[in-house]
């Protein structure tokens, strides 16, 4: 019995050994990797989109996985650099890492990591300032809210996140200085329930202004919204009207689709050079929103004064982040 | 009796579980179809990814089998001796918690020593997280089934506290520790390739049991005990509790040494996601690989390819994870469907 499964392993090990490597194709090949399912309607589907359209503009060949752990990402972006991929998106601060022991095996792929930390050889960073939005949408919780009280549903804390909350508190806190804010981390970007228990709690105390970043998680705080009456919610990612059309005010959208394209782009030209890609309202990658449905319930003057915070944000006077943001 | 025997009955496992998996393709093949995917392109993606090369062999398929063949080896352990340790997800946390703790402590001391530290610091990490289950089983009769299951939640959520606590890494941004010293890391068993040294750890630990169980006095008693309590208690006259709380406390001390495999050799650091559900895995794993030691490595193996096979369908094959994941519980249940027939 011992003997046969060990004669098993071995011819499990031999057959394998015969056949050489594919070799690496020279065509243009862009690869995705997703710590999360592409169906969250946020950060991992704008993604998506972006590899769609990298497909549709730029005619590379595409190919999109789904990772959670720290070695299956690994093992994705050994992967693809193995198969000879051109640019390799790994959708998450985690991917750094891994991409940076990778790239030492494989300099010729370039490692596009979104929210990033630094530059290391081919692996670059993309950096959105997405608390430039939350400033924005911040603002209009600030004038809508009775209650006084406002609630932000996360899901890790996460640097991106964090600040995306920093900008949302300062924004409220510039139209209405006594407003009281809330916060909960989910520690989960999938479980719906979960985000639907926070926002209900946070209902039961008052909040009537919500606002999240927790993806697949965060369609349980549209569903708690949808449940309560005078409840307004702010999508995040991308624009969220959609999933309650009469409760979303706006969305604070990173426009992943057109920062994916830029970056592919310049390296199709070879143009790229490694670097840290930032961006802000200015790019036109971070921007507000509105839902036109529930634009008549808008005070006279805010939405000047929206656009106002905008122009200053973008022309870099007006600062709505504690730390300095590459 | 012959030693034919045996190797007959050897023979025949073998082909029904090679026949579970012919079926479970026969019926994938179905699905995908209905689901309205190309076929030849995804099964050939699935096979590729497993067996495809000697590359994605190793650093794909036996990568991902080896903490599910070590926490095969740990229930195994545990079933001989008629305890269930369902609470393998929860070793493995404690298991790499006690590793990155070490691992982060172990700059400066040489490669050997610094890789047995860390290792035993996942190895008794692992047994402490067993050692309550165990002392309530053997003082207030408390069954191993719950207070193992539970203690899973606690071993993930001390892992959450760890990664934003005490074992965050130093600019206490991310929620996951700073990596291990380079002297901790298992080397790994080819240059560019991501096998280490864990998986002959694996084989070395599968080899062991089987030994343990079938040549010992110490593995004849877990195996009277896990047989027939009652005859090795009053005939065999067998300190019964006793043997099967250390079958226990050492199925736990394994399952935290498959974390320890898993941090030193793949990830390097400790994360909350480390485990895509091992613990569960492996028990699936283990009663395919009916128990003995030298199967389980096998059925580890296998579950390590298909496991690959299905990322690579994914990647080269274009099928949603979704249908990805279908296609492994279809795998997996015809499996052990058609185990538990022959059982």
């Amino acid at each position: 019995m011992i003997t046969r499964s060990w004669v098993f392993l071995a011819l499990c090990l031999c057959a394998c050994g015969k056949q050489p490597d594919a070799a690496p194709s020279t065509a243009f090949k862009v690869a995705l990797i997703t710590p999360g399912s592409v169906t969250d309607a946020a950060w991992n589907a704008g993604a998506y989109q972006g590899l769609q359209q990298v497909k549709d503009s730029l005619g590379a060949a595409v190919s999109h996985i789904e990772a959670h752990t720290p070695a299956e990402q690994e093992e994705a972006l050994r992967s693809y650099a193995r198969q000879g991929y051109t640019v390799v998106f790994g959708h998450g601060y985690e991917f750094q890492q891994p991409a940076e022991r990778v790239s030492q095996d494989y300099p010729k792929t370039i490692f596009v990591i979104t929210s990033g930390k630094r530059v290391s050889g081919n692996v670059v960073p993309l950096v959105f300032r997405i608390h430039e939005a939350t400033y924005l949408a911040g603002m209009l919780a600030g004038a809508l809210t009775h209650s006084g009280k406002i609630g932000f549903v996360g899901g890790m804390e996460l640097p991106p996140i964090k600040l995306g909350y920093d900008g949302w508190v300062r924004g409220a806190r510039a139209v209405r200085p006594d407003v009281e804010t809330r916060i909960t981390y989910l520690n989960t970007f999938d479980d719906a329930a979960a985000g639907k228990e926070a926002a209900l709690a946070m209902i039961r105390l008052g909040v009537d202004q919500l606002h999240h970043n927790a993806d697949a998680a965060a369609l349980g705080v549209f569903s708690a919204a949808k449940e309560s009456a005078n409840v307004l919610v702010y999508g995040a990612n991308g624009d969220q009207s959609a999933l309650a059309p009469d409760r979303v005010v706006a969305s604070a959208v990173v426009d992943l689709p057109r920062a994916f394209l830029l970056v592919t782009r310049d390296v199709k030209h070879g143009t790229f050079t490694p670097h840290t890609e930032s961006f802000g309202l200015q790019s036109g990658v971070i921007r507000l929103a509105v839902n036109p449905a529930l634009q008549a319930r808008w005070p006279a003057g805010l939405k000047e004064r929206v656009q106002a915070a905008s122009d200053s944000i973008a022309a870099g006077t007006l600062k709505v982040a504690a730390q300095a943001v590459p | 009796m012959s030693i034919a025997a045996p190797m007959r009955a050897g023979a025949r496992d073998l082909a029904h579980v090679a026949g579970a998996f012919g079926l479970g393709v026969v019926l994938l093949s179905a699905f995908l179809a209905i689901a309205g995917f190309h076929v030849a392109p995804a099964l050939s993606a699935l096979w590729n990814g497993a067996f495809g090369s000697w590359d994605n062999f190793t650093s794909a398929a036996l990568v991902r089998a080896t903490p599910l063949v070590i926490l095969g080896l740990a229930f195994t352990l545990g079933s001989k001796a008629g305890t269930l340790n369902i609470g393998m997800e929860g070793q493995f946390a404690a298991g790499a918690i006690g590793t990155t703790w070490a691992g982060l402590h172990l700059g400066g001391v040489p490669p050997v020593l610094a890789v047995a530290v860390a290792l035993a610091g996942g190895l008794i990490a692992g047994a402490a997280w067993v050692a309550l289950p165990v002392i309530l089983r053997m003082k207030l009769g408390v069954s191993e089934v719950i207070t193992t299951l539970l203690l899973n939640f606690v071993g993930v959520a001390a892992v959450s506290y760890a990664v934003t606590g005490p074992l965050q890494e130093p600019s206490r941004i991310y929620p996951q520790s700073a990596l291990i010293a380079p002297a901790a890391r298992l080397p790994h068993l080819a240059a560019g390739s991501r096998l280490h040294l864990g998986f002959i750890f694996a084989i070395i630990i599968a080899g062991l049991l089987s030994l343990l169980l079938k040549q010992t006095a110490w593995g004849f008693r877990i195996r009277s005990v896990g047989a027939g309590p009652r005859a090795a208690l009053i005939i065999g006259r067998m300190p019964v509790a006793t043997i099967a709380a250390t079958a226990l406390l050492w199925s736990g001390a394994l399952a935290g040494f498959g974390g320890a495999v898993e941090v030193t050799g793949v990830s390097y650091a400790l994360y909350q996601n480390l485990s895509p559900g091992y613990g569960f895995t492996a028990i699936a794993v283990a009663l395919l690989g009916r128990l003995q030691p030298t199967f389980v490595l096998v059925a580890g193996v296998l579950f390590g390819a298909l496991e690959a096979g299905a990322a690579a369908m994914q990647r080269d094959a274009g099928i949603p994870a979704v249908a990805v994941q279908v296609v492994e519980a279809v795998v997996i249940i015809t499996v052990l469907l058609t185990a538990r027939r022959r059982a």
